[in-house]
């Protein structure tokens, strides 16, 4: 107790001292915890981003950086081939999407029009009416499912759509549902779009024999979609004669959250890096300070010996101090990782997720004590030990 | 303290500095008692060894050969931790520069060769402000060495020699940075403290402070030359 007293009256006798010297452990500690907490909301946003793009299904895309992306471009008729002959494959349905203006009574607005089915919206909450029927594709009706957001443009006032006309080109849809606005899901919205008609009827009014952008395959068993994927892409070429310069790649939930967790993998290993840095170049700058306060201190340490202060004693006296150092460092350190964490949490993230992920308390405060108590003993011994080692009579004679 | 024993037993103590090839003897051979009680004045010109005998009498080194018996118990052997354990029981020191811890009040100066013998806090404050105020500095107990006198100072540094009860009390030229209006009160307490009893042992080079002892030892070149007890005195007042 005594011990502690001492050490926290000699650092704050050297207030500015002792800061300067804390701050690299500060920024190295504050770096890694906010990256914990970071980390924490990031899974939620990850999860959030991928809303409910559907865990059942997957994407298959022409490689638009390939030799011959023509004639890689995919038509309904190769999904009704892959649909037959690959198992596991229960539905296939094109996806595409084209910007036009659309217009209910006499307002006008850009929209982006694209492919839907009552699979599309299964997750989805309607703030007016309903989703798609299968009769609706299957008869290719006029029915379309509008955007939060392209509905408050058409239907500025608020009014129930239910049931109005919107007009894109010269052709008419019926408004069957508004969806509900959605916090979450940045690749959903995108996948959207605004104006969503069943798939079968986009294609008799916009596609017209050209091509899709993606195909979207739903499969049977969720458990082998990896491999329903690679028969796919096999099938697909094969309709192409094999030919080395068409590819294909796919995409489902496991590609989207596996690339992101790899970008956060990349993102975490540079920010620890640079922790360790500066961890290790703030354990180097306490292990100074230290040793200059044992020189400046030989006097007070000779006193200490001639009194009777065993060898030990000296050492815990100075290790003490090296510990209240590095732990005022790191417990600032951890505040305002937390803080910095937590605030990205709440203004950025939380956008994503739709959630305040809430804070690693528990691995927060081992990481930082780790780094207490690393840092002490890789750099606060030997000042200690020097102190300890020092000879009374000579540190006595010590001007 | 344990009166009729000895309290100091050298037997042909040397003592060798090395310096790279040269060989350096500070003391050649000294051999002397000291009983408790007694109140002896260390002299003789700089370079004599008094210093030196000094520091092995206060365990803070180690003689290269002969005996040295304190309180009874051989320290010529011991290790640095052990010495550290005998400064600590058996010593207190005085020095001539106070070595006063400077950041630190009073008690707690006083207290410190407590902390190390790992006595509990209020124990430590209790004894502390005894010692203290039979210095006459109950009054001063808060004060950081910096305010207080020179005097005042020597006094908390001669309250902490006695906290321990230690067996001797050294000290080394206690009125050298004082006025001698001070050095004179420093030495009614040094007389009062032997008059109760204590055992003093002062390294000095001024006949006038050496006076006050019962008994001077003189050395030079690192022997003993002169060794006087002298007869009972009244200190003067």
């Amino acid at each position: 107790m005594m011990y502690l007293e001492e050490a926290l009256r000699v650092l704050l006798e050297n207030k500015i001292r002792s800061l300067l010297t804390i701050t690299g452990l500060i920024i190295g500690v504050g770096a890694v915890i906010a990256i914990q907490v970071l980390g924490s909301g990031m899974s939620g946003a990850v999860e959030g981003v991928l809303g409910n793009f559907g865990d059942r299904s997957f994407f298959v895309q022409p490689n638009p950086r390939q030799g011959n992306f023509l004639k890689a471009a995919l038509h309904l008729r190769d999904l009704q081939t892959v649909k037959r002959t690959v198992p596991n494959i229960v539905d296939a349905q094109p996806f595409s999407l084209v910007r036009l203006v659309a217009h209910a009574r006499h307002v006008h607005s850009p929209a982006t029009v694209y492919t839907a089915s009552p699979q599309s919206f299964e997750t989805r909450l309607f703030q007016y009416g309903q989703n798609l029927m299968p009769s609706d594709v299957a008869q290719s009706r006029p029915a379309c499912i509008l955007s939060d957001k392209i509905y408050r443009r058409l239907f500025a006032d608020g009014r129930d759509p239910i049931g109005e006309s919107v007009h894109i080109g010269a052709r008419r849809y019926v408004v069957i549902g508004v969806l509900a606005a959605s916090r979450t899901g940045i690749l959903n919205a995108n996948q959207g779009g605004d104006i969503g008609l069943p798939y079968t009827t986009y294609e008799r009014d916009w596609l017209q024999g050209r091509s899709i952008l993606a195909g979207v395959f739903y499969v049977a068993d969720i458990g082998t979609i990896g491999e329903t994927e690679v028969a796919t892409v096999k099938e697909l070429r094969k309709i192409r004669k094999n030919a080395a310069d068409i590819q294909y790649f796919t995409i489902d939930r496991k590609t989207i959250t596996g690339f992101i967790s790899a970008l956060f993998t990349v993102l975490t290993l540079i920010v620890a890096l640079i922790g360790a840095v500066s961890l290790v170049v703030a354990g180097i700058g306490i292990m100074n300070i230290m040793l200059v306060s044992v020189t400046e201190r030989t006097r007070e340490i000779g006193i200490r010996k001639a009194i009777g202060a065993r060898h030990g004693q000296i050492l815990w006296q100075f290790f003490i101090e090296a510990l209240l150092l590095c732990g005022i460092g790191c417990g600032i350190g951890l505040a305002l990782g937390l803080g910095v964490g937590y605030a990205v949490n709440a203004l950025a993230l939380v956008k994503l997720s739709g959630t305040v992920s809430s804070i690693p308390w528990l691995q927060a405060t081992l990481i930082s004590t780790g780094f207490v108590i690393l840092v002490t003993i890789a750099f606060g011994t030997y000042p200690a030990y020097r102190a300890a080692r020092l000879d009374p009579i000579e540190a006595l004679r010590y001007e | 303290m344990n009166d009729g024993a000895r309290a100091i037993d050298l037997r042909e103590v040397t003592k060798v500095y090395s310096t790279g090839a040269l060989e350096v003897p500070a003391l050649r051979g000294v051999s002397f008692t000291v009983d408790a009680g007694e109140y002896v004045a260390v002299m003789g010109p700089s370079g004599s060894g008094k210093s030196t005998l000094m520091n092995l009498i206060g365990c803070l080194d180690r003689a290269t050969s002969g005996t040295y018996l304190l309180d009874g118990v051989d320290v010529s052997s011991l290790d640095d931790n052990e010495l550290a354990q005998i400064r600590l029981q058996k010593l207190g020191f005085v020095f001539q520069g106070f070595n006063l811890l400077g950041r630190t009040d009073a008690l707690r100066n006083v207290a410190l060769p407590l902390f190390y013998a790992g006595i509990g806090g209020r124990e430590r404050a209790e004894a502390a402000r005894e010692r203290l105020s039979d210095v006459g500095l109950a009054d001063r107990a808060r004060h950081k060495p910096s305010e207080l006198s020179g005097g005042e100072q020597q006094r908390v540094a001669i309250a902490r020699a006695l906290v321990n009860d230690p067996a001797v009390l050294l000290a080394d030229e206690p009125t050298g940075n004082l006025d001698s209006q001070t050095s004179e009160d420093i030495m009614q307490l040094f007389g009062s403290l032997n008059a109760a009893g204590r055992t003093i042992i002062m390294v000095t080079h001024d006949e006038t402070v050496a006076a006050h002892a019962n008994r001077v030892i003189r050395l030079h070149d690192g022997l003993v030359v002169a060794d006087a007890t002298m007869p009972e005195r009244r200190h003067s007042g």
